[in-house]
């Protein structure tokens, strides 16, 4: 059997096994129901029914939502955190913020460690990094033996500044594993080691707290893949895009939280980069929520405030992915105050829309997109069959009666108001970093992307629109497509204008150190390694910064300064020249390059296809009639114009009125949505 | 009314157009977060609006502090005012005046004419708080004055921009007003940036959807919201609800706190807040005017309307009344820095009256506001030796009904607003902090108990002239609980002197105090208000609190009566003792009235004699004593009392 490469993105329904022949590109799925108790199970099903032998896998990359499931679940083993006298309630106090400011039933979750679980001891640091006070030891072993006789499985060692000083934080660790030699410890200071205790706090107390979890299942997870015949290190998706080794993970937990999220993101910007887009939107819609992301000059954006939990930051960097509540099962509904809502609410997969015969009453954007006929009735090869009649009714009865209008009119009126609701999301994401929608593509997946996506890309004035050969499964697509890669950042708190190079240089080469460390211990040879360096920076006196790509060797100060300027004016749309420039921090990003497998292109014949039938479907307020196709029957170098409709098992396509479609040579249909 | 006017616009594009308002000043907070150089704006006290031509509010931002709610449109129409005839595309205006419906100072708002070709369709506002802008104190918060003259720099309309043309002259000539010019440049720079952000999108929209759409657009938001309000008041019973509630005192007046009358009208769909029996306005900062007393109803009402968006629809629902020259209703030159004080005592006022109508969104009383502001001249720093700061805290809500409050929240002012960290602030100041946890027996006591407050203690490090003041309430007026609960405990700050080791109480309110380097001072936030008798509450509640150490075993038999017996701490082994428990309820129960009547002198010496602590006092006795002192407080005690009947006692069974 040929080499191949083998990812799995595990979902809440289904758990996706996509396998590349390494010689040809060729990808097929095997979708798994999830086995959401023991995730494992269904990667193992998937695997066997897909007949792989797992020793002809060279690359077994794996997106997991075990530490995201298990923070939101909280099943989470009993952790404990050490911290600096005085200091105990740091994850408590947080910033005493609420995320919905008005409701006053409505409360932030309580810490991951309970307070009965928080206990100090005496030490201190000071701002300059200066002991104050020496780790008590006698009580620090006391603490120790306490937790001991608790049986906790992991600890998170907390204490004031010690990202200036973790002296006495690496000392609080050696004697709680003296004690305890087998209980995960995560320190703050190798965890985070930035500036502001909640944020640092909260950070490790997620490391520690996902640890057990985490490191049991990966482990298990290897050695049955090993069992198996797998000889290569199981590679796990984090965060921030990149993949870790299980080495790795066992430092790091935390970076795997996000991790499900962050595949489809990559797997957009991968399809955008491949169709020519370095400017792309991702456009992810399921039948709860719709994941945005967006990627720029070839480069998904980041962020490091980002949580699972509001209130609990996790300040590792993190594809940026804006989650909203507009899917296929979003609920319309009417208000108090007369106005036609959709969503956040949603019919989900059980009873799903209105037509799904399941007892929902309420229209759904789905049921809308039956009466429009964009939806056929018949879906996943024939497995689903739709109600039209439901939905007709649905959308009477929740939609066309309260207001008055006509059944069609109050079909398009539901979509429409989707539509508008992704866009806003859209524009919040682009517009306001800066960013001209006209130069992007939207690469529309998810069950229900390409659905709406050229009506959102329309709204946005996006030109054009990639809707993937497989929208279903283009998350689990997006772990084949990664790198090892790990981030490493290190507080640089200085005057820009009193900062040479070489002070630069020399807080770079600690950190890089640190990263050509990590990757050699992923087995990385030194060929296929990659430092991207970056120094955050502000105008003096502003509490954000702006990371700002740095240059391998720094010769000039005044060089980053005039790029952070720039971006500056990109981003916010206003620059102060005169004024000074502080420094905050340096951060180093580094890539394991691996190997990519080249994806099957096929010869472009421009061809005209044939249609599997007209259909009746609605646009603007009217019944046009529009080509139905079947996808496999869609070679490369097809074209077409809307309105049309392709068909296929996990997704549907719309090609609205004026647009052209075409299919390129990887087989995406690329639609220009302008005219 | 035209045909134009009086047509509706369809759903969809009503529905986008409210969303797509909404999604614009949210860009606007988006833009000030990310370039704003005041910590305070970093910290969320700032927010956003986009105006009809008439300067109504037709959006607020959905994460913007409560307190500048429905005190936008007021400073959009003030410019207008001013402005009517010569605004122009370009043009930006400032202003902070809260005469004329702003807030204080320090929150200073910069408002931009939307024009479509040469037809004004609107304005776009960006409120910030300025870390400075002058006056005696750094902060910009002299607790002294009695007029605005000594607080901080008015601004009563201005132009920052001319036909797209900086003014710097007029925008230096405030800077130069402040401590911190080079930040106040910055600010403006980011604010105006963001009211330019709102402007691309109004004009997007006019694009897309034509003038007449969007202007009606602006009109039917309005109505949407007014009718929403509407609707739901004309569900409720008509009726009249009244309550008091007081700041603690009147610096130039004697002993006695200082009331805050509010009696709620509900008739049909109107309602009416009227203030009369209010105090006339004070001798310290501690004073509102009227937009702000507008804002504290605005915003203490749509707490019992969490889902419903902000605009001048809901403006225009509430209709106040207060007497002249009150404590809620002070004009030009009296000071009203401090207006977050009655702001508070309005908003908690108004939690108690809807407690009663909306019961399942029933809430106690909230910890109050703190501030403290520090300067001097920072030692490790001889390159840039003057430093300032003021910090605040967090502390504990009420309980609710069927719900412990919430703990360690910010104020209810302004709940998007984030504290500060310890690490931060020791890197910036010559300051250290001791000791910033949950305060142990903050919460006020109830079957519902009130969430926790906290306590910080700092010590001053090497620094020379170093003065603090402290703005704060509530050290008499203490946190009180409802349907039985029993109130927190007083606000206030004590200071301990290094070289002699004397610790003195400073109380809730002072300024420019003088102190030393090593020199340490602590401050507790109150906890929230009890909801429910005490006596009521499950005693397994109470083990859970105890073995998380929100309160101590000794508190927990003194306000519940449950009797705890601790087994192994350390493996966290308690247990209830069921007969002891029941005894010491029994107890209890038979005396407590009693006890919240007893001779208040008497109270005050087992106070002075060490027999009953802060607690006891106004838990148990319901008295409020100098809590340095000891000395008795007679009219305070007498309007803690009459209150403490109405809320505590009238609820024991």
């Amino acid at each position: 059997m040929p080499s191949t490469r083998v990812a799995v993105d595990v979902g809440g329904t289904f758990t996706d096994v996509c396998i590349m022949d390494e010689d040809t590109g060729q990808i097929r799925i095997e979708k798994t129901p999830s086995t959401p108790d023991d995730p494992m199970r269904a990667i193992i099903t998937g695997i066997d029914d897909a007949g792989v032998n797992l020793a002809d896998v060279t690359m077994f990359s794996h997106g997991t939502t075990v530490a995201t499931n298990a923070l939101i679940t909280r099943k989470l083993p009993r952790t404990a955190m050490v911290c600096t006298e005085g200091f105990r309630d740091v994850v408590e106090i947080r910033r005493s913020n609420k995320e919905d400011l008005w409701d006053t039933y409505k409360d932030v979750a309580k810490p991951y460690i309970p307070r009965r679980d928080r206990l100090t001891v005496p030490e201190r640091i000071d701002a300059a990094g200066k002991v104050l006070a020496d780790l008590d030891e006698d009580e620090a072993r006391r603490v120790a033996g306490i937790l001991k006789r608790r049986g906790v499985e992991a600890v998170a060692v907390c204490f004031i500044n010690a990202y200036v000083n973790g002296q006495n934080e690496r000392r609080m660790k050696e004697i709680l594993q003296e004690v305890m030699p087998n209980v995960h410890i995560s320190i703050s200071s190798q965890i985070m080691p930035e500036i502001f205790e909640h944020e640092r706090f909260s950070t490790t107390m997620v490391n520690a707290v996902v640890s057990p979890v985490v490191v049991d299942y990966v482990s298990r997870l290897s050695d049955k893949l090993r069992d198996g015949g797998y000889g290569r290190d199981l590679l796990l998706l984090h965060s921030g895009g990149g993949v870790m080794t299980p080495a790795s993970v066992k430092d790091f937990a935390a970076r795997l939280a996000g991790s499900g999220i962050a595949a489809g993101a990559i797997a957009s910007r991968f399809i955008g980069n491949l169709c020519g887009y370095r400017n792309s939107i991702g456009f992810d819609m399921g039948g709860t929520s719709t994941d945005v992301s967006l990627a720029f000059e070839g480069e998904s954006t980041v962020t490091k405030d980002w949580f699972i939990e509001f209130g609990y930051p996790i300040r590792f960097p993190s594809i940026e992915v804006l989650t909203i509540g507009a899917g296929g099962g979003s609920l319309a509904w009417r208000d108090e105050g007369g106005s036609l809502r959709n969503g956040p609410q949603s019919a989900g997969a059980h009873p799903g829309p209105a037509c799904y015969s399941n007892g929902n009453e309420v229209a759904t954007n789905s049921d809308a997109n039956v009466v429009l006929g964009r939806l056929g009735t018949s879906l996943a090869g024939g497995d689903i069959t739709l109600d039209p009649a439901l939905a007709e009714k649905a959308v009477r009865e929740t939609v066309a009666v309260p207001f008055g209008m006509e059944l069609h009119e109050a079909a398009e009126a539901i979509i429409d108001v989707a539509n508008a609701n992704m866009a806003n999301a859209v524009r919040l994401l682009s517009i306001s970093r800066g960013h001209d929608p006209r130069d992007f593509a939207l690469v529309a997946f998810g069950g229900a992307g390409a659905l709406h996506g050229a009506a959102v890309a329309r709204e946005l004035s996006i030109p054009v629109v990639i809707v993937p050969p497989n929208p279903g499964v283009t998350s689990a697509m997006g772990c084949l497509l990664v790198d090892i890669q790990h981030d490493f950042s290190d507080s640089f708190m200085a005057d820009a204008a009193t900062t040479a190079p070489e002070d630069l240089e020399a807080a770079f080469a600690k950190i890089e150190a640190e990263a050509l460390e990590r990757l050699r211990h992923e087995d990385v040879a030194p060929e296929n390694t990659v430092l991207q360096r970056s120094v955050e920076m502000m105008y003096m006196g502003q509490w954000r910064s702006l990371a700002v790509t740095a240059p391998a060797r720094i010769t000039s100060t005044e060089d980053l300064v005039a790029s952070f300027h720039s971006q500056h004016e990109r981003e916010y749309n206003f620059r102060r020249e005169e004024a000074p420039v502080s420094i905050f921090r340096v951060g180093v990003k580094a890539t394991g390059v691996v190997p990519k497998a080249e994806l099957p292109s096929y010869e472009v014949r421009p061809q005209t296809p044939e249609a599997k039938g007209p259909r009746e479907v609605w646009f603007g307020g009217a019944p046009l009639t529009a080509s139905v196709y079947e996808r496999s029957d869609l070679g490369a170098g097809a074209a077409f114009t809307g309105p049309a409709i392709v068909e296929q098992l996990d997704s549907t396509v719309v090609v609205p009125p004026g647009a052209v479609a075409t299919v390129d040579t990887y087989l995406n249909i690329v639609i220009k949505v302008e005219g | 009314m035209d045909a134009q006017e009086t047509q509706d616009l369809d759903p969809v594009t009503f529905e986008v157009l409210k969303n797509s308002f909404i999604t614009a000043v949210d860009q606007m907070a988006e833009q000030m977060l990310r370039t704003c150089y005041s910590f305070v704006i970093y910290n969320r006290d700032f927010s956003n609006a986009l105006h009809d031509a008439e300067g109504n509010c037709i959006a607020q931002g959905n994460a913007d502090i409560a307190v500048h709610v429905g005190t936008l449109h007021y400073t959009c129409k003030d410019v207008i005012r001013v402005f009517r005839d010569d605004m122009h595309p370009g043009d930006v205006y400032a202003i902070n005046d809260p005469y004329a419906g702003g807030t204080h100072f320090s929150d200073v708002r910069l408002i931009r004419p939307i024009f479509d070709g040469d037809v004004l369709v609107g304005f776009s506002q960006s409120n910030g708080h300025w870390s400075d802008l002058g006056g005696s104190v750094p902060g910009s918060f002299n607790v002294a004055a009695h007029e605005m003259f000594g607080e901080a720099v008015r601004i009563t309309p201005v132009r920052l921009f001319h036909k797209g043309r900086y003014c710097s002259d007029v925008a230096n000539m405030i800077a130069a007003n402040t401590r911190d010019p080079g930040s106040i440049i910055g600010d403006i720079q980011s604010q105006a940036q963001a009211t330019q952000v709102a402007e691309r999108e109004v004009l997007r929209l006019i694009e897309k959807y034509g003038r007449d759409q969007v202007l009606q657009g602006m009109r039917e938001v309005q109505d949407y919201v007014e009718r929403s309000v509407r609707q739901r008041i004309s569900d409720l019973p008509d009726g009249t609800w009244a309550s008091v509630d007081y700041i603690d005192r009147d610096p130039g007046a004697g002993e006695g706190m200082i009331p805050i009358h509010i009696r709620m009208t509900i008739k049909g769909d109107r309602i009416t807040y009227d203030f009369a029996g209010s105090h006339p306005t004070i001798s310290s900062i501690y004073n509102s005017a009227d937009g702000a007393t507008f804002s504290a109803v605005v915003a203490g009402m749509k707490t019992f309307f969490p889902d419903l968006p902000l605009n001048s629809g809901f403006y225009r629902m509430v209709e106040i009344d207060a007497p002249a020259d009150s404590v809620v209703s002070a004009k030009w030159p009296v000071a009203v820095t401090g207006f977050l004080m009655p702001f508070e005592k309005i908003m908690n006022t108004i939690f108690e009256m809807w407690s009663v109508i909306v019961p399942e969104r029933a809430i106690a009383c909230a910890f109050n506001l703190e501030y403290l502001l520090a300067g001097g001249n920072d030692l490790r720093k001889p390159e840039k030796p003057i430093y300032m700061f003021y910090e605040w805290l967090p502390g504990g809500w009420g309980g609710r009904n069927g719900k412990d409050g919430s703990d360690v929240t910010t104020a209810c002012f302004g709940t998007g607003l984030m504290s500060q960290p310890s690490e931060g602030n020791e890197r910036v100041n010559p300051t250290r902090a001791d000791e910033f946890q949950i305060m142990r027996d903050s919460p006020g006591p109830g079957k519902w108990r009130g969430g926790a407050g906290v306590i910080k203690a700092s010590t001053l490090l090497e620094a020379d002239n170093t003065v603090i003041s402290y703005i704060c309430d509530r050290e008499r007026a203490v946190v009180w609980g409802v349907e039985g609960g029993l109130p927190s405990m007083p606000h206030g700050l004590e200071i301990e002197h290094s070289e002699t080791g004397e610790k003195m109480w400073l109380g809730s309110v002072f300024s420019n105090y003088r102190i030393k380097s090593g020199d340490r001072f602590t401050r507790p936030t109150a906890g929230g208000g009890g909801y429910g008798d005490p006596l009521e509450r499950d005693p397994a509640h109470v083990l859970e609190d105890v073995i998380d150490d929100y309160v101590s075993v000794e508190r927990a038999e003194k306000d519940y009566g449950v009797v705890i017996r601790v087994i192994d701490a350390d493996m966290l082994d308690y247990e209830v003792d069921s007969a002891a428990t029941e005894a010491a309820r029994s107890e209890i129960r038979a005396n407590r009235v009693g006890w919240a009547r007893m001779d208040p002198s008497a109270v005050s010496q087992m106070y002075k004699d060490g027999e009953i602590n802060e607690l006891d006092a106004v838990r148990r006795y319901a008295v409020i004593l100098d809590w340095g002192t000891g000395e008795l407080m007679e009219r305070s005690t007498a309007q803690f009392r009459e209150t403490f009947e109405r809320r505590s006692i009238a609820h024991w069974s």
